[in-house]
């Protein structure tokens, strides 16, 4: 395309007026000029006029074929089509509404899985090259836990390796309670952000002059929603100070809100890994055998082949590498780019959120289908017509799909509005439906959308809506001609195989989602009447942190008024025993566990001795949580004291390690060391009143919570997978019987017409249709001049665009009635 | 079912006949099927409603432009006018044909 040919066809679309005038002019000048030519040789005006509008042929064909030349043909036909199709649906604006309301549904619920999708996994966080951060594990052969690497091995790494530009190690999910919150913290080696590449939005980031081992600064670092959350946006932020387990820390940064530290979401702050000790005084003293997180940034031009090579290299030869009692496979590297890596796994995890959502979606496009089937036989004639006065098959079929691609736009609007309420409403509901206790940990906001979401929902849209348009298109084109003009539906048209197939697809669908909701509620409910085998209507956990104040804490527990008796365990209720600590326990370990769960989850190992999980409790621990012992007894009151080595095993593990002995009598490791204390009385009550007094004394203590919540806990996924399913298939049912019903009540309509005009024709012989047609056409075709019969039903049915072609064809007729 | 004009000129040849026609000057639509008439001794006939789209064509591939004007009997005509990029066609397409006539004239002699 040339410039000239550019401005030209410009210039036919922004003046087509001018354009066709000119074209006409001097299409006219032409027949004048043989004209005056043809007087010239002594013919009379009139003669010469007829003879040379004959020698120049069609004039309308031959300005078709100039219009064709301008190559705006493409432009024109779609403006007349997309023109014809509003139209149409302002016609029959229920069905258009029926339609981009199905279709919109269908595509905000995967337009809503797809937003979560695209924010684990395609999103990036605002980081600088995050192609090159790499994650460096060490997975535990035929194990689904790594070896995590420990403060003096990443040293290592980072100074002996040559692959990395720089490394950074954080330990994340470090709760703890800030000014009477809880605040979700992530501890970082001092180059965190500098080998991300990010600069706080407000004061400073963390250096690695903050942290230095042994003389560490108490700084931390807000993220932008820590910052809101819990300081309101505070504009004066920088330099005030906060409580961190009964240190004062200082503030003096706030990072920006795009910034997610690599994570789905930010944690509220990040401190420097030196102060492992103060905020997790567990840990204080062995910082150095502390599991950690390793991420690196590979040298530029590295790839992830290379690197890994690099790696292998350096761990077979260093000796700051794990000993060969940790069973380690070679190291490997997990990209960060995104939260999650586009995997086989990642995508068969996402894969029945979107089967579900799928479904709806189908379901929904099979109602529209069943729809425009339905019509397309009333709308048979009306493509009869068109076909007739010379539209060619191809140009209805794209009339026909370009009524689909308008349907299927508005619809990837209405879906992208639909999925925004979803996830927002979706978001509200858990809030509110949270155990207050997780409440206070956890926000959880609806993931925010991007251009990918876009991308995806037009282009569902229209593969949707093509797809279920074009069946109809193709069936509704197929016709016989001269039937059809008639007026007479032909047989085959009635598309009722197809109409059936899709109904049976749309209630199996519903039914499948149905049953699957019925699954989960069995389960939920299971798991909720299930006897734990501990008291956990009345009893409350408090969870000590710090253990300096341990002492007044549990001192205060005990004159607690609401608080009938106490008793300790370590771990606490909520953790897990845990198997790996226990496992470093090298002979039989026994279990004191008291939850199923636990008991459970010890396994018995090939050497003969046997990691079981574990907790240490006080003597009172059974009467608290109402837990019988059936052979032996209950540990004593003296026994808290001294170290006498006794422990309570379950019923499980005495059955699993000694299947034909009595378990009494076997070997056991005690150190009283009590994290945690159990409450009797109204748990609610007894837990804002624990609260309100251990606040007191500990400002950033640990969690309290009612066991009742802790059984929440297990089941909440279940009631939450049978919500959703519910849901689900209820709109499932809903859309099937909705469609069902539209397409009946259409037939209907159509068949009574049908009957009502059969009838009139048989009472007057035929007289009384032919007469209402012709009544319409005068009133639709205006001043009755041309009363043909045969011209009836071009003024009674639109024929919409103007078919190209076709106009020669009419042209011709237009010798008969020339319309100038 | 549209009715097609038997085509009197050799497609393509039309496009040639046009650029060589207008070689000498600008010239209106009318001007041109008739010189072409009057030059081939009434042998070729341009069908006037081929003539038209292929001028348009030409005009969209920039080797003529339009430019309205006065004709000889003092109306508003469209002149159509020979472009330097138009001249460089016609020299292409009138070697192209001088090759093949040359060509089909020896087969037809020798053969």
């Amino acid at each position: 395309m040339n410039l000239r040919d550019f401005r030209l066809r410009v210039r036919a679309l922004i003046a087509p007026r001018r354009v066709e005038r000119e074209l006409d002019e001097e299409l006219a000048f032409h027949i004048e000029r043989e004209t005056q030519k043809l007087v010239a040789t002594g013919l009379n005006l009139k003669d010469a006029r007829a003879r040379a509008r004959v020698r120049f042929g069609s004039a309308s064909l031959a300005a078709e074929e100039c219009r064709d030349a301008r190559g705006t043909a493409f432009i024109d036909t779609s403006v007349r089509d997309v023109l014809y199709a509003l139209r149409s649906f302002r016609r029959t604006p229920t069905v258009a509404l029926a339609i981009v309301g199905t279709v919109a549904l269908g595509l905000g619920l995967v337009g809503a899985a797809f937003t979560i999708f695209n924010h684990m996994v395609f999103r990036v966080d605002a980081v600088r090259d995050p192609g090159a951060l790499f994650a460096v594990e060490r997975p535990r052969s035929g194990s689904s836990n790594r070896v995590r690497f420990t403060l003096p091995q990443y040293e290592a790494l980072r100074r002996e390796n040559d692959v990395f530009s720089d490394a950074f190690a954080r330990l994340v999910d470090i709760d703890s309670r800030i000014d009477g919150r809880m605040m979700a913290g992530e501890l970082v080696t001092g180059n965190f952000f500098e080998v991300l590449g990010v600069t706080a939005a407000l004061g400073r980031t963390l250096t690695p002059a903050d942290d230095v081992r042994q003389g560490g600064r108490q700084v931390i670092v807000l993220s932008h929603k820590g910052w809101s959350r819990l300081f309101a946006n505070a504009p004066d932020i920088v330099g005030r100070s906060v409580i961190v387990s009964g240190f004062r820390y200082e503030i003096v940064g706030v990072m920006p809100e795009r910034f997610r530290g690599l994570g789905l979401t930010p944690p509220d702050y990040w401190a420097p890994l030196s102060l492992l000790g103060q905020v997790r005084p567990i840990h204080a003293g062995r910082e150095d055998s502390v599991a950690i997180d390793v991420i690196g940034r590979l040298k530029p031009g590295l790839s992830r082949k290379t690197a890994l090579a690099g790696l292998a290299v350096w761990a077979s030869g260093g000796g700051s590498v794990p000993s060969a009692n940790e069973r380690t496979a070679n190291i490997t590297l997990e990209p960060k780019r995104t939260v999650m890596p586009l995997s086989p796994e990642v995508l068969l995890a996402f894969a029945p959120l979107f089967f579900v959502f799928g479904l709806i979606l189908m379901i929904g496009c099979a109602n529209v289908a069943n729809l425009l089937l339905a019509r397309a036989v009333s709308r048979q004639r009306e493509i009869g017509i068109r076909l007739s006065l010379g539209a060619s098959r191809r140009r209805v079929i794209r009339q026909l799909l370009t009524e689909s691609l308008l349907l299927a736009l508005a619809s990837a609007v209405c879906g992208f509005a639909i999925a925004r309420v979803v996830l927002a409403a979706t978001a509200y509901v858990f809030t509110r439906t949270m155990p207050p206790e997780l409440a206070e940990m956890l926000s959880v906001t609806a993931p925010g959308t991007d251009w990918r979401v876009a991308v995806f929902l037009v282009a569902v849209a229209l593969i949707s809506t093509v797809l279920f348009g074009l069946m109809p298109a193709l069936q509704a084109t197929r016709l016989d001609l001269v039937r059809t003009v008639r007026g007479e539906l032909t047989r085959d048209a009635r598309p009722s195989r197809t109409r059936n197939a899709l109904i049976v697809v749309q209630v199996t669908a519903s039914a499948l989602l149905l049953i699957c909701a019925g699954i989960f509620l069995r389960s939920a409910m299971r798991s909720s009447t299930v006897d734990p085998g501990v008291r956990t209507a009345d009893t409350v956990m408090v969870d000590i942190v710090n253990e300096p104040f341990r002492a007044a804490m549990v001192a205060a527990v005990t004159a607690e008024p609401s608080v009938r008796a106490v008793a300790a365990s370590w771990p606490d209720l909520l953790g897990q025993p845990r198997a790996a600590f226990a496992s470093t326990f090298a002979e039989a370990t026994a279990d004191k566990a008291t939850a199923p769960k636990a008991a459970s989850g010890s396994s018995a190992d090939n050497s003969g001795t046997s990691n079981v999980a574990y907790r240490f409790v006080s003597p009172e621990y059974f009467s608290v949580l109402d837990i019988a012992v059936l052979k032996g007894r209950a540990f004593l009151e003296e026994e808290s004291s001294s170290n006498a080595a006794v422990a309570v095993v379950s019923e499980t593990v005495a059955r699993q390690i000694w299947p034909n002995s009595d378990a009494v009598g076997q070997v056991l490791r005690l150190e009283p060391d009590p994290n945690s204390e159990s409450v009797h009385g109204d748990p609610e009550l007894a837990r804002r009143a624990l609260l309100e007094r251990l606040t007191s004394i500990d400002p950033n203590m640990g969690m309290v919570l009612t066991l009742r919540t802790l059984g929440r806990l297990e089941t909440y996924p279940l009631q939450v997978a049978f919500w959703l399913t519910v849901v689900l298939g209820g709109l499932a049912l809903i859309l099937t019987l909705s469609g069902i019903f539209s397409v009946l009540s259409y037939l209907v309509e159509q068949r009574r017409k049908e009957r009502r005009s059969h009838r009139a024709r048989r009472d007057d012989g035929g007289r009384r249709a032919t007469r209402v047609i012709a009544i319409v056409a005068c009133s639709r075709g205006g001043p009755c001049r041309r009363r043909r019969p045969g011209l009836g039903p071009r003024h009674v049915v639109d024929v919409g665009p103007r078919p190209r072609r076709g106009s020669a064809t009419l042209s011709t007729s237009s010798t008969r009635w020339p319309t100038r | 079912m549209t009715r097609q004009p038997p085509p009197d000129i050799l497609q393509g040849t039309l496009d040639l006949l046009i650029l060589r026609t207008l070689q000498a000057e600008p010239m209106h639509g009318w001007a041109i099927s008739e010189r072409i008439q009057q030059i081939s001794q009434d042998v070729l006939h341009v069908n006037q409603g081929s003539l038209y789209p292929a001028l348009h064509r030409l005009e969209h591939r920039g080797w003529i432009e339009a430019e309205w004007g006065v004709s000889e009997l003092g109306r508003r005509a469209k002149f159509y006018r020979l472009t330097a990029s138009g001249r460089r066609q016609l020299a292409v397409a009138a070697s192209e044909w001088e090759r093949m006539t040359t060509a089909i004239g020896r087969v037809m002699k020798m053969a």
